[in-house]
């Protein structure tokens, strides 16, 4: 396994549960410790510590029989190269006591479970090492938590502050977490009594408010549809937030975003507090063949995300079609390397593309994170499971996007009593236009809901995940 | 007021009692239970 993130780590889990001693499950990822970023947001305002919602990994792995290696794998050789017969990755440790020492592991099956690498130079300025905060890891969410404090601190002196929070490019991804952590500053700047000093806004490349990357849902209330969009805009109104949609940030100077807009116009937005996601690219990874020829842009659309058994032709919207997304995540390329969560290439976006007058590219990446990459690592352990118990005549363990569902607990607000929370589940994630018609999911299995219970079953999740990824007894019956 | 603004000025506020619903303990506990069911059977449909 590449990658100790959700999908990495419960690859290598089940694996271990299910192979015998007699064969080794290897974990590489250059970080020590695990993180459940989902509560990355509560980090991001204060309410958690880094040490809630992260724990190392090698003693977990040492307890389960699993190899670790603390390093960051570099190049692929799923032919084996001059040096080393065998299929094998070169890595080169990040682990303080093998700092930059770099090596040669074998396999005989992979995982790519590398995730994103979080592309903050893709927006001049953008991040922590720009002029924006960042929940993207814990360490950017604890500085996030003391930069809010200090625009807390002003309002409370008497100075109105202008706090911006969403994503920094027009092709960025998880706009889920942006509206959480929306949320939950403005349930913060409330609780600290100054909400009337606060202007808040969400900057965001989706076209309409409730696209979350995804197309927007449909759900069913009281006899009536009513669609993602209404409810999200009930939700902003409700709160007073405001929205700056269709924009593909270019260029973040101290104290203003400089943005242009689906209809073409360049603007500006100034603020005091900015917390901007960065758009993902695939981890730097690359393929050679058996003779030491770069195969990378064979293995790896031009993103840096791994093409696996998904229809890559380009095609118009119209023509996009739910069995274009891959269901085994093997590459396209070698055999028994698959790519799973984060790491493998989307066939397309979700949501509709749309493009300014300018050429610019406005549109959400598609969201593959949280429930989705668990289920996609587990599908793929299971698949080499089968293969190493029966051989090549196993069949291969299925999972696409277009058949599974996935449940997304938005945190609107913390607190076990006053707390708050969008739950929401869509079935299938990917629409499927030809099996449920005009809506594309399931009307029974796709709702939508704001309330109390939201924010326990976040919590809930939060330590039942934890739970799980310590591999606690009997983790492998919590659901992915 | 940009479109954006305009459609949310325009989106329904949920009422008063929509609100009070939402912060109610025994009325959130039973919605707790059903939308875990409800996931769950989601869950379900979609494992491979």
């Amino acid at each position: 396994m590449l990658g100790a993130g959700i999908s990495g780590h419960t690859a290598a889990l089940h694996l271990r549960r299910l192979l015998g001693k007699g064969h080794e499950v290897v974990v590489v990822s250059p970080n020590s410790k695990w993180n459940w970023i989902p509560s990355n947001i509560w980090v991001g305002v204060g309410k958690m510590t880094t040490d809630q919602v992260t724990f190392p990994l090698a003693p977990i792995y040492k307890r389960k029989g699993i190899t670790f290696h603390q390093a960051l794998a570099t190049a692929l050789y799923p032919e084996g190269s001059p040096d080393m017969e065998s299929p094998h990755v070169s890595v080169t440790f990040t682990d303080p006591s093998r700092l930059n020492e770099t090596a040669n592991i074998a396999y005989d099956y992979l995982i790519n479970a590398t995730g994103p690498k979080l592309n903050f130079a893709a927006t001049p300025g953008l991040g922590p090492d720009g002029y924006t905060a960042s929940v993207c890891t814990a360490p950017h969410a604890t500085e996030a938590a003391a930069q809010l404090a200090t625009v807390i601190s002003k309002m409370k002196a008497g100075q109105r502050q202008r706090l911006v929070i969403g994503v920094g490019h027009g092709t960025c991804t998880c706009e889920g977490a942006a509206f959480e952590y929306t949320f939950n500053v403005e349930h913060e700047v409330r609780d600290a009594g100054v909400r009337d000093m606060a202007d808040i806004t969400y900057l965001t490349n989706e076209y309409e408010l409730g696209d979350f990357g995804v197309g927007g849902m449909t759900f069913t209330q009281k006899g009536l549809e009513t669609t993602s969009k209404l409810w999200t805009e009930s939700l902003f109104r409700e709160r007073g937030v405001n929205a700056v949609l269709g924009a593909h940030v270019e260029k973040i100077e101290p104290g203003v975003i400089n943005y242009e807009q689906l209809d073409g116009s360049k603007n500006q937005l100034e603020y005091d507090f900015a917390m901007l996601l960065p758009p993902f690219r695939g981890a730097d990874l690359q393929a050679f063949n058996a003779v030491g020829d770069d195969v990378s842009a064979e293995v790896f659309a031009p993103s840096g995300f791994m093409k696996v058994d998904a229809n890559y032709a380009a095609k118009p919207f119209e023509q996009w079609r739910a069995e274009d997304w891959p269901s085994t995540y093997e590459s396209s390329r070698f055999p028994n390397v698959f790519g799973v969560g984060i790491a493998f290439a989307p066939p397309h976006q979700i949501s509709m593309p749309r493009t300014s007058p300018n050429g610019t590219v406005i549109t959400p990446a598609p969201p593959r994170t949280g429930m989705p990459s668990g289920v996609m690592g587990k599908t793929a352990a299971l698949t080499i499971f089968d293969r190493i118990k029966m051989g090549s005549s196993a069949t291969d363990h299925k999972a696409s996007m277009s058949s599974m569902g996935a449940a997304c607990v938005a945190s609107a607000g913390t607190g076990l009593r006053r707390g708050s929370a969008a739950a929401m589940t869509m079935y299938p994630v990917v629409p499927d236009y030809q099996r449920f018609g005009r809506t594309g999911r399931s009307a029974k299995d796709t709702f939508g809901e704001i309330g109390l219970a939201g924010h326990w079953i976040k919590y809930m999740l939060h330590v039942a995940f934890i739970y799980k990824a310590k591999a606690r007894p009997l983790w492998y019956l919590i659901p992915e | 007021m940009d479109e954006a603004t305009a459609s949310i000025a325009s989106s329904p506020l949920p009422t008063e009692q929509t609100i009070r619903r939402r912060k109610n303990l025994v009325f959130q506990t039973w919605r707790f239970v059903a939308l875990n069911l409800r996931m769950l059977t989601m869950i379900t449909k979609g494992s491979h």
